[in-house]
C-alpha cells in the first residue's frame, strides 16, 4: 500500500471514480483508493507478467470501470473487485482514449482510441472489440467523446494528431470535420453542459488552447485565447455541478459556468509540474484530485 | 443470300417521319421499365434458341444495348441516335436510362409538331438549349443531402425494389461513404451477404506461393514490417542485395518488397532464407496494368506508408537504397491475387492533404474513366472496403440480381455524393413553374414553343410511371393539381403522399444528367434534315 499522494516519476495518465472508489492509471499500473485518494493500492496484477502493466486511460460509469493497457482493455463490472481482460488483435495497440456511451446501460457501447491503430468499438459492454476505421485518415487518436444524444444521433467525436473526425453512425465510419490542421493535435473533447440547447462541442489542443464548435462539430474556432493557451489536457463536466465546464491546463484549472462564454481560474499549480488528469470531487470525503506528470496526485479544496 | 446495302441520300419529310418511327420503336421497348411497378422486356437469344429462354430485362440501358439495328435504315438512324444517348447516360451516372428515353421522345415528338406548323428548327434548338440551365438550376434548388442508413436504404429501395438488398446497400454506403470501395460479387448461398475488409487493399499479390506463412489460409502476414517500393523489374538475385543489406544492417525483422516484376532467379534469394525467426521477406507485385495506374499506386502507397519509392524514370537504381527509402505499416497481408496494408505509418498530415488533392481532382475531372480511377484511389485511402455477395436460386437469378445491385450501388453513390431530389418524377414536374414564368414573358414564338415543349416533356416521366403501374395518368395528374408541390402519388401504396417524407427520392445527378442528355440530343435531332446512307459491305444472311 502506498501512503500519501506522491509517487515520483510514475506519471498519472488518468483518474476515474467508480461509486466511491477512486482509480488512477499510471505507468506502473492501475491503483485504487477507497479513502478519497489518501492511500492507494494496486488494483490489478497481470497474471502472466512481473513487470508493470502500464495503464494509459480509464473510464467509468455506474459500477463499470474500464482501463486501457498495452494490447488490451481491462473491464470490471463491480468497481474493480474483479477484472477481465479483452485482448486486441496484434500488433498490440496502445490505448490512448476510452469513452463510454451515455446510454451504456441499454446499448453497452464503448470506444477505444489507440496511438497507432485508430478506433476499436465494443457493443457488448467491453467483451469484444472490433476495429472500425473507415474514413479515418489519421490513426493516432488522443481523445474521444460521445454526443449526449448518442441514442438518437449516433454521434461520436475523436481528436487525433491532425484534427477531429466525427462518426454519425455509432463509430462505423468517420469523416473529418473542418478543424484547422495547424491547431492539432487535439488532446481533449467534451460536449457543452447545455448541449441539448446549444449543440456546442469543446476541443482542447496540445499547443493552441481551446476550440469551440457551435454546430455539432462541423466548424471550429478558437475561444478564450486570453485565458487559455498551451496544452488543454482535459475538459470535463463535473457530475456534481453539471452546468460547469472544467478545463485542465498544464499549470491551472479553469472553470466556465455559462457554457464557455466566461472563464475563471479556479486553481493554479506549480509551473514545473504538468497537470494531466482531474477527477471532480464528491463531497467532503472525496475531494477533487489532480494528477501530474511527475506522479503526484493533489487534492483540491 | 447476300445483301448489299445501297448508298443514298434521304430528305424531308421522310427524315422526320422515319426518325420518329425509329425513336418510338426504341423508347416503346424501354418505356415499360420506368418506375417501381414497371414491366420487363423479353429479348430473344441470338444463338441456341431451342435451349435458351428469352432474356428478361428491366433496365433501359441493357435493352438499348441489345437493340443493335432496326431493319429500316432510316428508322435505324433515329434509334441509334437515341441508343448513343442512353449509353452516355448509363456511362455517366449508371441509371436514369428509361427517364432519359421518355424525356427525349416527348421533346422530339412535341418539337416535330411545332416544326410541322412552320417553326424554325434552329431557333427552336437554340431556345431549348437556353432553357436547360433554368431546369438544372431548379433541380439544384430542390437538391438536398442524405445522411444515415435509413435514408440511404430508402433511396436504394427506390432503385432496386428489393428490401433485403436495399437494407445492405444502405448500411454499406452509410459506412464506406461516397468514395468507398464496394465490390459486388456472385455468392454461393441463396441470400445476400456483406463483408467489410479493413485497410487498403489492392488486386495484386505475392510473386510466389512459397512466401505464404499462414498455410491454412494461403496468406503471408507480417506485423510492423518495413516496406520498400519501386517500379523496377528485378532480374538477378544480386540486384536485391543492397535492399536486403540495408534491412539487415538496421535489424529489420520483416520486409515487404513491392516491385513491378521479379524473375524466379531473383526470387530465390528471398525463398532461400531459412532463418525466418530473424528475418523474413515477401515480394508483392506493384498494382496497375499500365504506367499511369502504376504511378498512381506508387504515389498512394508511398503516402500511406511513408516510403520513398525508387523510380526507373528518374534513373535511380537499387544500389542507391537507404533506410530512408523504407516505409512502415502496422500490418501487411498478401495472398496470391490480393494484398492489403493496415495502419500505414505515413505522415497523417500528408495522407489528409493527398486525400484532399485527389478529392479536388475528382470534382474537377469530367472524364468518366478518370473519375472512376480517382474514386478507386480515394476509396482505398479511406482505409476499408465492402463486398456485397449476391446469392440466388439459379445462375440467371444471381446474374440479374447482381446487375440490379451494381446499378443501384452506382446510383446510391451518386446520391450520397451529389444529393437527392423528390422522386417519382415530381422534381421534374415542379420545374414547370419556372418555365411557365419564362413562357409568359417570352415574345418570340420559337421561344414560347420551347418552354411549352419542355413543360409537357417534364411531366412525361411521372405520367409514364403512373401508366406503367396501371393507373390513368390524366386522372392522377388532375388529383395532384389540387395538392401542394411536395405531394405526389405513391404507386406502390396507391395513395397521395408527401414524396420526401415517404422516402421517394431520386439521385439529383441522375435526373440532371437525364434532363441534360435528353434536351441537348432532342434539340439536335430536331435539326436533322437529311440522311446520307453509305454503301455497306456485303453481308451474308441465312
Amino acid at each position: 500500500m502506498i501512503q500519501g499522494f506522491k509517487q515520483t516519476q510514475d506519471t498519472v495518465y488518468s483518474l476515474a471514480r467508480c461509486q466511491d472508489v477512486c482509480f488512477v492509471a499510471r505507468f506502473s499500473g492501475i491503483y485504487r483508493s477507497d479513502d478519497g485518494g489518501r492511500t492507494w493500492s494496486l488494483a490489478y496484477k497481470a497474471p502472466d507478467t512481473d513487470g508493470p502493466l502500464a495503464t494509459t486511460t480509464l473510464a467509468a460509469t455506474g459500477h463499470d470501470i474500464f482501463a486501457g493497457v498495452k494490447g488490451g482493455i481491462l473491464r470490471s463490472s463491480n468497481c474493480g473487485a474483479d477484472w477481465f481482460a479483452a485482448v486486441l488483435p496484434p500488433p498490440a495497440p496502445l490505448i490512448s482514449a476510452l469513452a463510454i456511451s451515455p446510454n451504456f446501460e441499454q446499448d453497452g457501447v464503448l470506444i477505444a482510441g489507440t496511438a497507432e491503430d485508430g478506433i476499436f468499438v465494443s457493443t457488448d459492454r467491453g467483451v469484444q472489440w472490433q476495429p472500425w476505421n473507415f474514413g479515418l485518415l489519421d490513426l493516432a487518436v488522443y481523445a474521444a467523446a460521445f454526443s449526449p444524444h448518442f441514442g438518437n444521433d449516433q454521434t461520436i467525436l475523436i481528436g487525433t494528431q491532425t484534427g477531429i473526425f466525427r462518426s454519425k453512425n455509432g463509430g462505423r465510419a468517420w469523416r473529418s470535420v473542418s478543424f484547422p490542421m495547424d491547431a492539432a493535435p487535439v488532446l481533449s473533447l467534451c460536449p457543452s453542459p447545455d448541449f441539448g440547447r446549444d449543440h456546442r462541442w469543446f476541443a482542447g489542443t496540445e499547443a493552441n488552447g481551446l476550440y469551440v464548435s457551435e454546430d455539432n462539430g462541423d466548424r471550429w474556432e478558437r475561444i478564450a485565447a486570453d485565458h487559455i493557451s498551451g496544452a488543454v489536457n482535459a475538459i470535463i463536466i463535473p457530475p456534481a455541478a453539471s452546468q460547469e465546464l472544467w478545463v485542465l491546463l498544464d499549470d491551472r484549472l479553469i472553470i466556465s459556468r455559462d457554457s464557455g462564454q466566461h472563464w475563471m481560474t479556479s486553481s493554479i499549480f506549480s509551473p514545473e509540474s504538468q497537470a494531466l488528469a482531474v477527477l471532480p470531487g464528491n463531497g467532503q470525503q472525496h475531494p477533487t484530485l489532480v494528477g501530474f506528470a511527475d506522479g503526484t496526485i493533489l487534492p483540491l479544496t | 443470300m447476300k445483301l448489299t446495302q445501297r448508298p443514298g441520300v434521304v430528305f424531308q419529310p421522310r427524315v422526320h417521319a422515319a426518325m420518329q418511327r425509329g425513336i418510338h420503336s426504341m423508347v416503346n421497348a424501354i418505356r415499360p421499365t420506368l418506375g417501381p411497378v414497371g414491366g420487363v422486356v423479353a429479348i430473344e437469344p441470338i444463338h441456341n434458341k431451342a435451349q435458351k429462354p428469352p432474356e428478361v430485362i428491366d433496365n433501359g440501358g441493357i435493352i438499348a444495348r441489345r437493340i443493335i439495328e432496326l431493319a429500316d435504315r432510316d428508322e435505324d438512324m433515329g434509334a441509334m441516335l437515341l441508343r448513343a444517348m442512353i449509353r452516355r447516360q448509363q456511362e455517366d451516372v449508371g441509371d436514369g436510362t428509361a427517364t432519359v428515353a421518355v424525356l427525349f421522345q416527348a421533346i422530339y415528338d412535341a418539337g416535330l409538331r411545332y416544326l410541322t406548323a412552320g417553326e424554325n428548327a434552329m431557333r427552336l434548338r437554340e431556345h431549348l438549349e437556353n432553357a436547360l440551365p433554368l431546369i438544372l438550376a431548379e433541380l439544384d434548388r430542390m437538391t438536398f443531402r442524405v445522411e444515415g442508413q435509413a435514408a440511404l436504404t430508402r433511396i436504394a429501395q427506390s432503385l432496386c425494389y428489393d428490401p433485403e438488398m436495399a437494407e445492405l446497400l444502405g448500411e454499406i454506403f452509410d459506412t464506406v461513404g461516397e468514395y468507398g470501395q464496394v465490390d459486388i460479387r456472385k455468392g454461393y448461398g441463396r441470400g445476400l451477404k456483406r463483408e467489410y475488409v479493413e485497410g487498403v487493399y489492392y488486386p495484386t499479390g505475392l510473386f510466389s506461393r512459397e512466401m505464404v506463412d499462414k498455410q491454412e489460409i494461403f496468406r503471408a502476414e507480417y506485423q510492423n514490417p518495413a516496406i520498400f517500393i519501386c517500379d523496377f523489374e528485378v532480374d538477378e538475385p544480386r540486384d536485391l542485395f543492397p535492399v536486403l543489406k540495408v534491412a539487415a544492417d538496421a535489424n529489420i525483422p520483416a520486409l515487404v518488397l513491392i516491385l513491378r516484376n521479379m524473375t524466379d532467379r531473383a526470387m530465390s534469394v528471398i525463398l532461400a532464407n531459412k532463418r525466418i525467426d530473424k528475418f523474413k521477406a515477401m515480394a508483392i507485385k506493384l498494382p496497375g496494368l499500365n504506367a499511369e495506374d502504376r504511378l498512381a499506386a506508387l504515389e498512394d502507397l508511398s503516402v500511406l506508408t511513408g516510403a520513398t519509392p525508387l523510380l526507373t524514370a528518374t534513373g535511380e537504381t537499387l544500389e542507391q537504397v537507404t533506410l530512408q527509402h523504407f516505409g512502415q505499416a502496422r500490418r501487411v497481408w498478401a495472398e496470391q491475387r490480393t494484398f492489403g496494408i493496415i495502419g500505414g505509418r505515413g505522415n497523417p498530415r500528408r495522407v489528409r492533404e493527398h486525400f484532399a488533392n485527389l478529392e479536388k481532382r475528382f470534382r474537377l475531372t469530367q472524364d468518366p474513366e478518370q473519375r472512376q480511377r480517382i474514386q478507386q484511389r480515394l476509396g482505398r485511402l479511406m482505409g476499408g472496403s465492402a463486398t456485397l455477395w449476391i446469392g440466388g436460386a439459379t445462375d440467371s437469378e444471381i446474374e440479374v440480381r447482381k446487375a440490379i445491385a451494381e446499378r443501384a450501388a452506382a446510383a446510391v453513390r451518386t446520391a450520397v455524393r451529389d444529393g437527392v431530389i423528390p422522386g417519382g418524377g415530381l422534381a421534374l414536374l415542379n420545374c414547370c413553374a419556372a418555365l411557365e414564368e419564362r413562357w409568359q414573358a417570352a415574345s418570340e414564338s420559337a421561344e414560347r414553343a420551347a418552354y411549352r415543349i419542355l413543360c409537357e416533356a417534364l411531366a412525361t416521366p411521372m405520367r409514364v410511371i403512373f401508366a406503367n403501374a396501371g393507373f390513368n395518368p390524366s386522372e392522377i395528374m388532375a388529383r395532384l393539381a389540387f395538392e401542394n408541390s411536395s405531394m405526389g402519388f405513391d404507386v406502390v401504396q396507391k395513395r397521395v403522399v408527401n414524396v420526401v417524407e415517404a422516402g421517394i427520392l431520386d439521385s439529383a445527378a441522375v435526373q440532371k444528367a437525364a434532363v441534360r442528355n435528353a434536351v441537348s440530343t432532342a434539340a439536335l435531332a430536331l435539326t436533322i434534315d437529311t440522311f446520307v446512307h453509305l454503301r455497306k459491305p456485303e453481308i451474308a444472311r441465312d
